[in-house]
């Protein structure tokens, strides 16, 4: 029997982190009782920003990574936080998983690291609570002070948004006291700050979403298991997609709900502004390219394998249902 | 030599104290009077941070002013507690060693990987790595020297001066 | 190897050293050091120590340096700058005067006037070291001048920082809130009566001290006609624009909590240089007193989050919590086991430390018993708050302590305190034993 310390940046409660129980009971009863799991919640052992090295250097032998803390290092995985149109969170794990799992480079290049590549989360896309004036358009973007969320909060800087440095968890007060007009995040992440009580429109942009997170394993301790236990964790790992696109989905359904009962109006934004988005988010999957080619990854490949991917996805979604309503 | 690098430490966590604030209020002006603001101010507030922390650590041994439980110390003789705070140090030498070994271990990593922050500005991120490990080598260096003349002085009999921090 | 008796023997290894004088901060990091390594040395059962060097370096390293690498924590530098460069330019001394002119007539009037403060202060920071830091500096010099007591003009400061937590709002509240899924303006709505009583039984403190000790509380020298108390007042304008820059730009919607921190630091150089009350010598004189103070703070906190990070590793938290599952107690001795918990861990370790280590464990088992999660919200961060001032690492304790330097020792703070932290636990009683001073407000919104 082995155990094998988990290192988590968030709590023990919510989507993610019942995805994530879901993947260590997974890999328990697939190794046969063998593997077992010592969860340490809410960066008891290290934050996000020292996730990756935490597991290269063997703190805790797996872990959450949040790519968004290491665009250098995680630079291939950074393809799933892109301001794509791709607003399907199963859609989208899939896709990164598969090509994670399958892409030569993105293996060799975690191996240089120490690290071997897990399985995937996703935060869900991305959407826009606002108080006051609400965004029904682009051209209501400029202007508005704004929380933002990676290349997405970026883009809407370049529209005419100003942006104010503040945490997620801070959003409340500051939609409260006005110093922000809109926070942009994930509609169960709404909900469960119970941003809803201070919101008047919830603007569902139906872009992108951040998903370049996911579980990362020190090398050593994963070469170092017997092929079948290896096994179960990668099939495990495999899982967590369908499994959490399940969660996911229906907590943001429910958050929905949420905010139109305390009588939050939910705007979605009409499909020319989509595309302005989605355009003017261009550079910034531009950037990623080059940053991509210079580390010596073919950037414009992998976009073009990941479009394919997410094409495939979307595909069987449309064909087949979800998963778990099949 | 050593208190003269330790003064300019210290001069320069001040340097980073003004330059956190002055980005802070700055930001704040901008986006109230002229609807903008600065690129990445969380990062260069979070690097200035490590600046204002770090560089003082040796200055602050040196002024004996790390905060210390005494009073079980003071109930003892007085070269007996003497002799404590020259353990104290030699403690510090060791607890800091790990400190200083990852210090140097993340610094090197972070510019042979060139990593950095995501943001407009790509800032990278050896620099407070760098600084936290100059704040903690310098103060080992101090914890040392410390070290040495305590016991000098103790040897010739002399008491050493006593703590600021704790009591 | 066992993580517990390592754990264990850590613990007590932590006493033996801050018995013996170790800094604080050395005793932590060293401790949580080799206790980490070990840890990691007895993985596989053998000692191995080849493969515990880097996970050990990299905990070490990477706990430390996040705490400091912070924006949000930025706010404790500024706020720390704030006291003394008011201190400089004489905006604290003349608040002060104005609160014991006014004062007068009442007992140990500025140390209450010092304690409403932080609870005013409270309601602007969501931290108490961040309470603690900015009062401290505030507060006790000025009660220090005026010939107060010692362990009074400290430890009511470093008792009443600890408001900052319980009143709103509250990083606190936040980190819980999230742990449990509940909803964090609802625990913010639930810490406003129990930190005014908490309030209220420290000025009831201060009354009691002042009352058998009147000496403690020098009255004012002399009689006070109505033109003195009005240029007392009217003199103390300086302090009154800042707090009323404070409170508006957060409530109005202009700047956060940390960036209130900042455009203080720069309205009082402002003030204190259009006054010529400070000269660019007094600015750096502060400012050096600042960093040297900010510094001797942060590496005990560094060190406490390296410990708490050893500790988790440990599992030690979860052999305790397991415990007092299985001894499967009726409410009251749950309760009382869990306060037990808290108060030892909080002897040694951090509030969100501490909270990270026990939550995940402590909430489903709190839920089995059907207990409410708002209420035993506030619980926790009572005791959270009263980790900072028990000895013998109490960090509210060592941020007066570094405010005042060599004149008051720390274990006279430590023996002042005393007399606060008995009221405080007959607060948490009653918070305990009656919910609906928590749940009242929130349930009637
Ligand atoms: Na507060
Ligand atoms: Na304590």
């Amino acid at each position: 029997e082995t155990t094998l310390i988990l290192g988590e940046a968030g709590p023990n409660r919510g989507a993610r982190a019942n995805a994530l129980s879901w993947f260590t009971e997974q890999a328990t009863d697939l190794s046969g009782g063998d593997l077992q799991f010592d969860i340490q919640w809410g960066g008891a052992l290290f934050k996000a920003g020292a996730a990756l090295n935490g597991i290269a250097d063997g703190v805790a032998d797996l872990g959450t990574v949040i790519s968004v803390y290491f665009p250098q290092e995680m630079v291939a995985y950074g393809i799933a936080d892109l301001p794509l149109q791709n607003d399907d969170a199963w859609v989208g794990m899939k896709a990164t998983d598969e090509l994670m799992r399958t892409n030569a480079s993105i293996q060799a290049n975690l191996a240089d690291m120490n690290l071997v590549y897990i399985g995937t989360f996703t935060t869900s896309a991305v959407h826009i609570g606002c108080k006051g004036g609400a965004i029904r358009s682009v051209a209501d973007i400029e202007g508005k002070k704004v929380r933002g969320v990676g290349a997405y909060g970026d883009t809407f800087k370049d529209l005419g948004a100003n942006m104010v440095p503040m945490s997620v968890y801070d959003a409340y007060q500051g939609l409260d006291s006005g110093l922000l007009d809109c926070s942009q995040g994930y509609s169960y992440a709404t909900a469960a700050l119970k941003q809803h009580e201070v919101i008047d429109s919830y603007t569902l942009l139906n872009w992108g979403q951040v998903g370049a997170l996911g579980i990362l394993m020190n090398k050593d301790m994963f070469d170092s298991l017997s092929e079948a236990n290896q096994t179960a964790l990668l099939t495990a790992g495999e899982g967590m997609a369908d499994e959490l696109g399940r969660l996911i989905t229906a907590d943001n359904d429910r958050a929905i709900e949420t905010m139109k009962a305390a009588g939050v109006e939910i705007i979605t934004l009409p499909d020319a502004d989509r595309e302005t988005l989605v355009k003017g988010g261009q550079p910034y999957v531009d950037t990623w390219v080059e940053r991509a080619n210079a580390v010596g990854l073919d950037g414009a490949a992998m976009l073009d394998d990941y479009a394919a991917l997410l094409a495939k996805y979307a595909k069987e979604r449309d064909e087949q249902g979800y998963p778990w309503t099949r | 030599m050593l208190s003269r690098i330790e003064r300019l430490l210290v001069d320069l966590s001040i340097c980073a104290v003004l330059g956190l604030g002055f980005v802070i209020t700055l930001n704040v002006v901008l986006r109230a009077l002229f609807n903008s603001g600065l690129p990445d101010s969380t990062v260069i507030v979070a690097e200035l941070m490590v600046a204002a922390v770090v560089l003082p650590l040796a200055a602050t041994t040196a002024q004996r002013a790390h905060i210390a439980v005494e009073f079980v110390a003071n109930r003892l003789p007085r070269r007996v507690s003497d002799g404590l705070i020259v353990f104290g140090s030699v403690f510090g030498l060791f607890a800091l060693s790990p400190l200083i070994w990852a210090g140097a271990r993340e610094a090197i990593g972070a510019i042979e990987k060139g990593s950095f922050f995501f943001g407009e500005l790509m800032l990278p991120k050896w620099p407070g790595r760098v600084i936290f490990l100059v704040g903690m080598a310098v103060c080992w260096l101090r914890l040392l020297s410390m070290v040495v003349t305590d016991i000098a002085t103790l040897r010739r009999g002399e008491p050493l001066s006593q703590p600021t921090g704790g009591h | 190897m066992d993580g517990t008796l390592v754990g264990l023997v850590a613990f007590a290894a932590l006493i033996g050293l801050l018995a013996i004088r170790v800094p604080i901060a050395f005793a932590l990091a060293g401790v949580a050091a080799v206790g980490t390594f070990v840890m990691f040395a007895f993985r596989t059962g053998a000692f191995n120590p080849d493969r515990a060097w880097r996970p050990t370096s990299s905990l070490v390293f990477s706990n430390s340096f996040d705490l400091i690498h912070s924006y949000d924590l930025s706010m404790i530098p500024l706020f720390v700058a704030l006291g003394h460069i008011a201190y400089k330019a004489e905006i604290t001394t003349k608040i002060y005067h104005a609160a014991r002119v006014w004062l007068a007539s009442v007992p140990g009037g500025v140390a209450m006037a010092s304690v409403f403060g932080c609870g005013g202060f409270s309601a602007i920071t969501g931290s108490s070291i961040a309470c603690a830091s900015t009062m401290g500096r505030i507060c006790s010099p000025e009660m220090l001048r005026m010939g107060y007591d010692k362990r009074l003009a400290t430890a009511s400061v470093a008792a009443g920082g600890t408001l900052g937590s319980l009143i709103p709002p509250s990083v606190l509240f936040i980190i819980y809130g999230i742990f449990t899924e509940t909803s964090i303006s609802s625990l913010f709505l639930a810490g406003i009566i129990p930190g005014l009583i908490s309030l209220l039984g420290f000025i009831l403190v201060i009354w009691l001290w002042v009352k058998r000790d009147p000496a403690a509380a020098p009255a004012y020298p002399g009689t006070i006609t109505g033109r003195e108390r009005l240029e007392a007042a009217l003199q103390a304008w300086p302090a009154v624009l800042l707090f009323v820059i404070i409170v508006g730009g957060i409530y109005g919607g202009i700047f956060t909590a940390t960036e209130a921190a900042a455009v203080c630091v720069s309205a009082a150089l402002l003030i204190g240089f259009a006054q010529r009350m400070l000269s660019v010598r007094d600015v750096i004189d502060a400012l050096r007193e600042t960093v040297v103070q900010t510094t001797s703070i942060f590496v005990i906190a560094a060190g406490a989050k390296i410990f708490v990070a050893f500790v988790a590793l440990t599992g030690v938290a979860g052999d305790i919590v397991g415990a007092v599952q299985a001894a499967e107690l009726n409410v009251v001795l749950l309760m009382l086991a869990i306060a037990a918990i808290y108060l030892i861990l909080g002897m040694f370790l951090d509030p969100i430390g501490i909270m990270v280590l026990t939550l995940p464990l402590l909430v489903p088992l709190v839920e089995g018993y059907g207990l409410d999660l708002i209420w035993f919200g506030v619980v926790v961060i009572k005791l959270l708050e009263i980790g900072l001032i028990t000895p013998p690492v109490g960090l509210n304790v060592f941020v007066i302590g570094s405010v005042v330097g060599k004149d008051v020792p720390i274990d006279r703070i430590f023996s002042g305190i005393l007399r606060f932290l008995s009221i405080d636990i007959l607060v948490l009683v009653l918070l305990m034993a009656f919910p609906i001073l928590s749940l009242l407000i929130p349930n009637s919104m």
